[in-house]
């Protein structure tokens, strides 16, 4: 399998890095200006003037992204009704998933729990996009609603320390075409 | 021939001085004992995350039991590095507002370090390897890979740590609340209503909080790894997973989180020596620091948004205190200090060269962790090494520098110069472009979408673990660097301490001289006691309150009528909920005995056995609740109606050790161990 940049984490990754370049600035500018003698009020005025639109704006990005994000909560609502049920479980070291295939475009819920430890089932598209990842955990089943509009072998991997071949537990499942 | 005392120089802004306390042999030489432990913990496990790097990159062949062995300690071993050496910074800078007891400090210190032997012991030689965060059954599932010792030994090492952590903030939060008139007014909460016209010092808020939280922790950590003790004995114990998780996240995000707020108050203190102002205390911090209060401790759960079956309202509440809580980071700590630093004539030296950066690194990593908390990001970057990314940042760029720049402060302080320019950029250099360059390789992989705590890394990735060693022995390079300095400051220090510096004049030629000569054996600053005991200073203070008390202890008297006690037999959690009743009860009576104006006069100060007691006993009610030690006594009605009582008499042994705790520290350990008896309850399936 290969590994691709999956095109939302390739936007959360340019976003950071333009965060991180403002912010490295402001910690150069300001460590340049230190050698410099400024008045104490005259630092309170402006620091103190700047900080209340710092906090507005900060709180302004807050609501929205907060907000928007809570459109987009990847938690399954509601009955199975028009889903394929597939059911995943997670052992050491090994997944199971009942059916293991479907044709592409189907409506899935994986419902998906372990039977040891705490395991974590991280689905890739067959291009190796990691598509994001839900627990498995003994007792109880973390429902995921997705659908695989393409065909392909898709890649399970462990998202959750589980002991020592934690990192070759691997499985996948596969999306026949239509 | 003439002589004259040459000047003592200062590494401080001139203007420092006139903020600035001298510094008391206590303070520095605890000082120096918890951070020189601290850091020497965390060189050691900076060393074993480089293998784990370098294993990664396929460099070194490292199997994979002993990569998971290496993954436990050094998560552990940093947390308890990390933390030993905050705890001094901590307790350098609020000694000199609030008088705190050297006893309780050492005792502190012998905890945690015996918890880190027993982690060393169980790691190493029991080859443990469930990680640090221990997510349970996990231990219990070694796959052939450690002993059940192993498990009993890590646990004790790990409560022995948060035990020593429990003491110091105990003795923390008991000396600020005595000294600044209670929780509200050592919070600053007074001052923010108007009720007093000075706040307290920035530390001492900071440190009220830490403590606070500390205890929240550190007593849910017990709780949770009380139960997996008791499993490693009685494998009839059972766990409610998603409890059981909730606990060990509860404890381990919040005790990790701690570590940058423990330093964070340290360098309220340190900071404005080098930028010649000091800090001002205003409401909008006040208030800021009682917002982190209660969200230090809420967002915790963003660790569970994958785990669907959480209730969705806690995901919600999680990503909205996950947000806030970077506000008073953002906008308070990280921004005043750099508005302090604005326009300063700062002294770059060695400690605020490494003061600064650790600003900056808190608020790059701290952006990072922000955009993981946010649900519908976490989907995909959960697990990844994404999360390894923004937490090396802070902790490396932030929690380690800001230690280091610690025992810096105080070798240059005592040495009174810094080490040279080029030493010191030498320093930064390999300490930024090492430390982001192998955050960075961790950041890309997690866009990649490549999961943490994998010991073989999914094929095509090592280039990038590669990548990251490199910049990984870059920032260790620029740690030894670092290190150099310190001992070459460390040496000026000892003999400016031994020695006094004359400058002399040759009454022949007239030319002058610098001379050492023996210095006289003066003592220093003399040290404040602590503040006198008082028989007042109790939980239950007045009439009226030990009266609620006695009403109290007659409606616990419930948990002991027969209909109730058979009527918990229908499940394990019932049962274990009228146990905790049991202990209720005893712990009221306890703390209305112990609160009595005569008998606290006759029980005296005995706050160091009264903080053994609040450990143990709990914890010994906790231990005796498992199936092998009960289930015997139940076909013995006599022996079964003792264990009953027992679990009373744990609860008054504990009431009477929280009654010498003073007001706060009695009433919140109270508290808090009735609290970890019932989660205990709610997260124990058997037993």
């Amino acid at each position: 399998m290969s590994l691709h940049y999956g095109d939302p984490q390739i936007a959360l990754g340019v976003v950071f890095a333009v965060l991180v370049l403002l912010l490295a600035t402001a910690f150069v500018v300001i460590a340049v200006q230190a050698g410099s003698e400024v008045g104490v009020e005259r630092v309170h005025d402006v620091g103190y003037w700047l900080r209340k639109r710092w906090l507005v704006l900060l709180i302004v990005v807050g609501v929205l992204v907060v907000g928007i994000s809570l459109f987009d909560l990847p938690y399954a609502s509601g009955g199975a009704a028009g889903r394929t049920v597939v059911k995943v479980t997670g052992g050491q070291f090994f997944w199971s998933l009942q059916p293991g295939s479907v044709p592409a475009g189907t409506r899935v819920r994986f419902d998906v729990t372990a039977v040891d430890v705490n395991h974590g089932f991280g689905l890739y598209d067959p291009h190796g996009h990691l598509i994001g990842s839900v627990q498995a955990m003994p007792g109880y089943h973390n429902k995921l609603d997705l659908t695989l509009s393409e065909a392909g072998v898709y890649r399970i991997r462990c998202f959750e320390y589980c002991g020592l071949n934690h990192s070759t537990m691997q499985s996948s499942f596969r999306v026949t075409p239509r | 021939m003439a002589s004259v005392t040459a000047p003592v120089p200062s590494a401080l802004h001139p203007r420092a001085a006139g903020f600035t306390k001298p510094a008391r042999p206590i303070e520095r030489r605890l000082g120096l004992l918890f951070a020189t432990t601290g850091v020497a913990l965390i060189l050691l496990m900076g060393v074993l995350g480089l293998i784990m790097r370098l294993t990664q990159a396929t460099v070194v062949d490292l199997s994979p039991a002993w990569f998971y062995r290496l993954v436990t300690l050094h998560g552990m071993g940093m947390i308890t590095g990390a933390l030993i050496a905050a705890m001094g910074a901590l307790w350098y800078v609020l000694h000199e507002s609030v008088p705190l007891r050297a006893g309780h400090m050492l005792a502190s210190y012998a905890l945690t370090v015996a918890g880190a032997a027993g982690v060393l012991v169980a790691t190493l030689i029991g080859g443990f390897g469930a990680a640090w965060t221990f997510l349970p059954p996990l231990a219990f599932f070694p796959a052939g890979q450690w002993p059940v010792w192993s498990e009993s030994v890590f646990f004790v090492g790990m409560m022995l740590v948060g035990s020593g952590f429990f003491v110091y903030c105990i003795d923390v939060l008991r000396q600020t609340t005595s000294t600044y008139g209670g929780l509200t007014g050592a919070l600053g909460w007074r001052f923010l209503r108007g009720r007093e016209p000075d706040a307290p010092p920035a530390s001492v808020i900071a440190a009220t909080v830490v403590a606070f939280d500390g205890l929240l922790a550190m007593s849910v950590g017990m709780t949770i790894g009380l139960g997996l003790l008791g499993r490693t004995y009685d494998t009839g114990v059972g766990f409610d997973l998603l409890v059981s998780k909730n606990l060990v996240y509860f404890f381990g995000h919040t005790i990790a989180n701690l570590l940058i707020y423990l330093a964070a108050g340290a360098v309220y203190v340190l900071l404005p020596r080098y930028a010649g102002r000091p800090y001002e205390v205003t409401k909008v911090f006040v208030a800021g620091w009682g917002v982190a209060l209660v969200l230090i401790v809420t967002v915790y759960s963003h660790h569970l948004y994958m785990d669907f079956v959480q209730p969705q309202w806690a995901q919600v509440v999680s990503e909205i205190s996950s947000y806030a809580s970077a506000l008073p980071v953002a906008v308070i700590t990280i921004y005043s200090l750099t508005m302090l630093v604005w326009g300063s004539r700062y002294r770059w030296t060695l400690a605020s060269s490494l003061l600064y950066v650790g600003l900056a690194g808190w608020a790059i990593g701290g952006t990072g962790a922000v955009i993981d908390s946010i649900i519908p990001f976490n989907f995909r970057l959960h697990n990844t090494v994404w999360v390894v990314a923004h937490f090396h940042t802070y902790l490396m760029l932030t929690v380690v520098v800001w230690l280091l720049a610690f025992i810096a402060h105080l070798l240059e302080r005592d040495a009174g110069v810094t080490s040279s320019r080029g030493a010191r950029t030498w320093t930064i250099a390999l300490l930024l472009i090492g430390g982001f360059g192998l955050t960075g390789t961790w950041f890309v992989e997690g866009i990649l979408g490549i999961p943490r705590r994998y010991a073989i890394q999914p094929p095509g990735t090592a280039g990038y673990s590669l990548a990251g060693s490199i910049f990984g022995l870059m920032f260790a390079l620029g740690v030894l660097v670092c290190v150099a300095q310190l001992a070459s400051l460390a040496r000026t220090a000892w003999g400016r301490r031994h020695y006094a510096f004359v400058d002399h004049m040759d009454s022949w030629t007239g030319s002058h001289y610098e001379a050492r000569v023996s210095r006289a054996g003066g003592k220093g600053p003399a040290v404040e006691a602590a503040a006198p005991w008082a028989p007042a200073d109790v939980p239950l203070a007045g009439r009226v309150q030990l009266c609620f008390a006695a009403a109290v202890c007659v409606v616990a008297l419930a948990s002991f009528f027969p209909q109730i006690v058979t009527a918990s037999e229908a499940s394990v959690r019932y049962h274990h909920l009228d146990h905790a009743g049991h202990f209720f009860l005893g712990l009221m009576v306890g703390l209305l005995i112990g609160s009595l104006p005569a008998v606290s006069r006759r029980l005296g100060d005995r706050s160091s056995l009264g903080l053994a007691t609040v450990i143990a006993a709990p914890a010994a009610m906790m231990l005796v609740m498992v199936p092998r030690f009960y289930e015997p006594l139940e076909r013995h009605p006599f022996e079964h109606a003792l264990y009953h009582l027992a679990m009373a008499a744990f609860g008054l042994a504990t009431g009477l050790g929280a009654s010498r705790l003073g007001r706060v520290g009695g009433r919140l350990a109270s508290f808090l161990s009735i609290g970890m008896v019932l989660l205990f309850a709610a997260a124990m399936k058997g037993g």
